[in-house]
């Protein structure tokens, strides 16, 4: 079943085709991963999946209602309730501790909840952490907290930009690790990424070359390589 | 946890832990509170402040008596009670005799008073020695003191001698029974004639005594001579008519028309009450640079053990009010108190509410110049916030923060700003007013219940004016744009 559907979606600026007739589609419980060089139009679909942008041309379909007509003010209240983000630099708020950012999430969404926040630190590992303003934290960790604070809303669908981008391997790793626990729980991943390693995580990559999609690949290992992810989780889930 | 408290959580966070920048903004809607509070509580305080500057310069409102005989205590207690108490700063009744220095024989103006009262309404006095205290005590003028020598602690004996009859109103009320009326009249090329007549105990003429003085002697001269004349006028009652009660002396018809005119006019010159002597002692001298220096002071009791009576002349005002106040006040009291009128000493009030008006409006521009200095100042500060943070609003936004929210966080961290601001202002603006005040006046303020709430509202308010701007910008920022500036 059809969780977003981009038709003929195309976005201009001047003369610049960000996007040009861009047509794709992901799965509820689907991870995909949107790669492509720097000015392929990665970004610009980034923002238009995430509500953030409208296309100029097409229809943008996330869970049966076209984004593209949206106000902004309904965007972001679509934005709110469907979509977790997760981005390149972490952006967390500088002043405010570890849980207290993801309670900014559940502030704007709902009801700011302590005890579920910690408990979302508590999966990304961050527990002992929680009271830790973000200067005090790693790199890593801080993407861990950005994690947590995506997915404290239970959205339908996480979209990371580059998550892993500012990132060294061992906490690359954790992320992937986390992305792959949420997709095992039926959460929606679309990861925006120029690193290979991090697309062949998912389960198809959609390769945009020049505003268009170039081809898509089908990860076919992703059975195997889910299990051994999950298997390397299972301890780490526990920390 | 409810969204209210994340609200407070999240803004006094930003406040708290941001706290470099925050200073500034805090710094300046403080420094604004302060001057403002400060200014505020002059402004309140200044009629107050300057009210007793001027007061310093005197009565504003005298109160008198409509007949002669000037006012009782009574009727000048009553005249008070229509000034509130509060703003009534002094009454001084004043009650003035003639009194003779019979060993150096000179005369003087004793003013009977209450010397407690004077210290309010005449604080200009200055006092060498001290204010009597207790009876038989006496203040004496520096121009006597050096006239006649005398200093602090010395004695002083003064005579009072009940003024010799009456010289206004109707002569017929001295035609009483054993009555010695005395008067004059012009005669002949301008020189007097001077009649004494003694009334018998029916009021009629008894004796008579006629000093033609400068009268031709031969012929007016002779009025005083004449027995047939002047027999004439015994057994007969004043006032007479020349030609029908008595006639003139035969060829002097002037001196004659002269002698009825005085006989007619002639007053009671003797005393009906004895003189009385008392021993004062001189506590102080009293230099004020006006006439007060020829007085010499008692108090109204010693006054009245000299004369008799309590009555008092005059009663001068020192009230702390504005000059449509006083006049209202003076009205009701020549309204409601019996037999005694007030006035307003017009000098004194209209440059008191000249010299006010002008300080309070002065007052009014700084305080509006500083207002608007502080919210540019605020308001700067504020969008070097917004623009500082702008990746931290973008961030909120992407999360899902409504327009709505961010205005109400920004809103809520320049009225939690203001808030603070206003406190440390009332605080510290209070302060400066008391420095100011002590400096300025010499005198301390009393601090304004309802400055700390004022304070705070203004800076409040001014913090929430100062974000609108800022605000503006915050809203239009578009996450999609600042979230991806590396």
């Amino acid at each position: 079943m059809s969780l977003l559907e981009l038709k003929n979606v195309s976005k201009i600026y001047g003369d610049l085709k960000a996007l040009d007739n861009v047509n794709v589609h992901v799965d509820k419980g689907e991870w995909v991963a949107i790669m492509g060089p720097s000015g392929s139009g990665k970004s610009t679909m980034m923002n238009i999946i995430g509500c953030m942008d409208k296309p100029t041309l097409g229809e943008v379909l996330l869970d049966g209602v076209d984004i593209a007509k949206e106000s902004s003010k309904k965007l972001t209240d679509i934005r709110r309730d469907k979509i977790g983000l997760i981005f390149q630099q972490f952006h967390m708020v500088n002043y405010l501790t570890a849980v207290e950012n993801v309670m900014v999430s559940q502030y704007y969404h709902s009801m700011p909840d302590e005890q579920e926040a910690l408990e979302a630190l508590g999966r990304v590992g961050l527990r002992e952490r929680a009271h830790h303003l973000p200067s005090q934290l790693s790199g890593g960790e801080q993407q861990r907290v950005c994690v947590a604070r995506a997915l404290i809303n239970h959205p339908e669908l996480i979209l990371a930009d580059e998550p892993t981008g500012n990132l060294d391997e061992a906490n690359e790793n954790i992320v992937l690790d986390l992305f792959a626990q949420l997709h095992a729980e039926g959460t929606t991943l679309i990861v925006v990424t120029h690193d290979p390693e991090v697309a062949e995580a998912a389960q198809r990559t959609i390769v945009l070359e020049h505003g268009k999609v170039a081809r898509e690949v089908i990860n076919e290992n992703f059975e195997e390589q889910q299990k051994k992810w999950l298997a390397r989780l299972i301890p780490g889930s526990k920390r | 946890m409810t969204k209210r408290r994340m609200f407070l959580r999240m803004i006094t966070a930003s406040l708290l832990r941001r706290r470099s920048r925050m200073l500034i903004a805090l710094l300046s809607i403080g420094i604004g509170a302060t001057i403002l509070a400060g200014l505020v509580t002059i402004y309140v305080d200044v009629p107050r402040q300057m009210g007793a500057q001027f007061r310093s310069f005197g009565a504003n409102m005298l109160v008198l008596s409509d007949g002669e005989e000037g006012m009782t205590k009574d009727q000048m207690d009553k005249a008070l009670e229509s000034i509130p108490t509060d703003q009534l700063v002094g009454a001084a009744p004043y009650r003035y005799i003639r009194v003779d220095m019979t060993t150096r024989q000179q005369s003087f103006t004793a003013a009977g008073t209450d010397f407690a009262q004077i210290t309010r309404t005449s604080p200009y006095f200055s006092v060498e020695g001290r204010y009597p205290e207790k009876s038989r005590e006496i203040l004496v003028g520096k121009e006597i003191a050096e006239t006649i020598g005398i200093r602090e602690g010395s004695g002083m004996e003064l005579t009072w001698q009940p003024t010799a009859g009456n010289t206004e109103g109707d002569p017929s009320k001295d035609r009483q029974p054993g009555a010695v009326l005395s008067g004059s009249a012009e005669g002949w090329s301008g020189g007097a004639v001077y009649v004494t007549v003694k009334l018998d105990d029916s009021a009629k003429i008894a004796s008579l005594t006629i000093d033609a003085g400068t009268q031709t002697p031969e012929i007016g001269g002779l009025a005083q001579t004449d027995e047939a004349f002047t027999r004439q006028f015994i057994g007969k009652a004043l006032p007479m008519t020349l030609g029908e009660d008595v006639d003139a002396l035969s060829g002097a018809t002037v001196t004659s028309t002269a002698v009825v005119e005085a006989l007619n006019t002639a007053r009671n010159t003797q005393s009906t009450a004895a003189a009385k002597t008392m021993k004062y002692t001189v506590t102080g001298i009293l230099t004020t640079g006006g006439e007060e220096e020829s007085y010499v002071f008692m108090g109204l009791e010693d006054m009245a053990g000299l004369t008799g009576s309590d009555a008092v002349d005059v009663a001068e005002l020192s009230v702390s009010a504005s000059a449509e106040e006083l006049e209202a006040y003076a009205e009701q009291i020549t309204e409601n108190a019996d037999g005694v009128r007030a006035r307003l000493v017009k000098r004194v009030t209209r440059s008191e509410t000249a010299v006010l008006g002008k300080l309070q409006s002065l007052v009014f521009l700084v305080t509006a110049v500083v207002l608007i200095l502080t919210m540019i100042c605020v308001s700067t500060t504020m969008m070097a916030v917004v623009s500082e943070r702008r990746r931290e609003i973008g961030l909120r936004k992407a999360l899902g923060a409504s327009d709505g929210s961010i205005r109400a966080e920004f809103l809520g961290e320049g009225m939690f700003l203001g808030l603070l601001g206003g406190v440390l202002g009332a605080i510290l603006g209070f302060v400066f007013a008391q420095i100011v005040s002590v400096n300025v006046f010499g005198s301390s303020i009393t601090f304004q219940p309802l400055l700390l709430p004022a304070a705070v509202l203004v800076s409040m308010g001014v913090a929430a004016l100062s974000c609108l701007q800022p605000i503006k910008r915050a809203v239009a920022i578009d996450p999609a744009i600042v979230l991806k500036d590396e």
